[in-house]
């Protein structure tokens, strides 16, 4: 686990905090992005293990990153968790169609909560 | 006159107005075209034979004028709903997202503080932050119902398929709600089967169900009542039943329960707190997973709610 590496790309400075601090104690090494762009480049460089991506986000969206990692990744294999707080049908089905792993609507899970859906998605993606 | 449509994209108007390639306009325009077509041929085909020829151009002329009026009066209307429908939804995805936020933020904050940074807060002081956190959550609620309810009314609601243990569940619902349940003098039984297998449904929504009929159970009953939660594997289903001994439905209110906004009068003394939501999208999210939702009700004497849910 500890050489886990999971980037969170997030505007909102206070959840990219606290989220980050929760992992980095939970031993991953985290990197993070705070708008669509620093995100695209921050998959390339810093090439995460497990990507967590807000889809309302400066420059580009989460939607749009999405879309272009799916153009130079023929097949998206790191897992996509799409952190947002849109939760209707439109956006969900969207953001699956595009690839994601799965969505979690920020504002219904309390952080350790997260921190234990994305050790089960590594953990599933491992075996 | 505004005429029927001024761009003919049909691509580009679906997504405009964010409806169906067959609901576009321009779709809808070429389907009247046909129509006229139609009628033109029908009308000359059943009146050549006693009609003069003006006078089959002028009844021509008459059906095709009144089709095109007709026709362009239902596109434009169902025109200006699609757009009303569009600002409606994307109105409610700002709402979800501005008012999210900032709550989110708060509620994780919180929790950062009190799991992470709490050292040297005095007794005081963290009791005065267990009251924020909890009336962050019941805003959040609030805000989460609303958003619950337009989602529902635009059919654009969307529900998880998380591996549930509802026995887990239950208990973690059942535990959330003891200091209401100690507040009232509620005495709270749980019957579970054993070796329960695991539901399908959304997780998160399937507690905010629970919660709904564990704390209405415990705030509309009497002193010292009870109420016993049931948990039972009937065949393909698990059946969860949670029955109290408190005030009641009055008969004559009972097919308005599941109504959006409906509150019962008697439940409107007892708490005044409530929405009258809760139930309507509890109905909802239960159907949306494959289960039903069922009651039965004496005033004065108790409520038993019902409902099923697929096994997996």
């Amino acid at each position: 686990m500890e050489n886990k590496k999971i980037l969170i790309i997030e505007d909102d400075l206070t959840l990219r905090n606290v989220l980050a601090e929760f992992l980095e104690a939970e031993g991953f090494k985290v990197g993070v992005a705070s708008d669509g762009e620093e995100g695209l480049e921050m998959i390339k460089s810093f090439n995460p293990d497990i990507v967590l991506l807000d889809i309302i986000l400066p420059k580009k969206n989460g939607f749009e990153v999405l879309k272009e990692v799916r153009n130079y990744k023929e097949k998206l294999t790191t897992p996509f968790v799409l952190l947002t707080n849109l939760g209707s049908l439109d956006d969900i089905e969207k953001a699956l169609e595009l690839g994601a792993t799965t969505y979690l609507v920020k504002g219904d899970y309390q952080v350790k909560e997260i921190v234990e859906k994305i050790k089960e998605i590594l953990f599933k993606e491992k075996k | 006159m505004n005429w029927i449509v001024n761009d003919l994209n049909i691509k580009k108007q679906a997504e405009n107005l964010g409806v169906s390639i067959w609901q576009t306009p321009s779709f809808m325009l070429m389907i009247l075209g046909f129509i006229i077509v139609f009628v033109m041929s029908a009308v000359f085909f059943a009146s050549r034979e006693f009609m003069s020829p003006e006078f089959l151009i002028i009844a021509e002329a008459v059906v095709v004028i009144f089709i095109l009026i007709v026709g362009n009066i239902i596109i434009q209307s169902m025109e200006k709903l699609a757009k009303v429908n569009k600002i409606k939804s994307e109105f409610v995805s700002i709402v979800s997202h501005q008012l999210k936020t900032p709550l989110t933020g708060i509620s994780w904050d919180i929790e950062f503080l009190i799991s992470k940074h709490s050292d040297g807060l005095n007794k005081k002081q963290t009791e005065i932050i267990k009251n924020i956190e909890a009336s962050n959550v019941a805003m959040s609620r609030m805000v989460n119902d609303l958003l619950d309810v337009a989602r529902i009314d635009q059919n654009n609601f969307f529900t998880r398929k998380d591996e549930i243990d509802i026995v887990a569940l239950v208990k973690k619902v059942v535990d959330k709600n003891n200091v209401l349940t100690l507040k009232n003098k509620i005495n709270i039984t749980l019957l579970v089967d054993d070796n329960m297998p695991k539901i399908e449904g959304d997780e998160k929504r399937m507690e905010v169900v629970l919660d709904n009929f564990i704390s209405n159970a415990i705030k509309y009953n009497k002193e010292n009542g009870k109420i016993t939660v049931k948990v039972q594997k009937d065949n393909r289903k698990a059946l969860i039943s949670i029955k109290d001994s408190g005030i009641g439905i009055p008969k004559d209110e009972q097919d308005r329960v599941f109504e959006k906004f409906y509150r019962s009068k008697v439940a409107s003394i007892q708490e005044t707190g409530g929405t009258g939501l809760g139930l309507y999208i509890a109905k909802n999210i239960i159907e949306r997973s494959g289960g039903k939702v069922w009651f039965r009700s004496v005033e004065n004497e108790g409520t038993e709610f019902n409902f099923s849910l697929p096994i997996i």
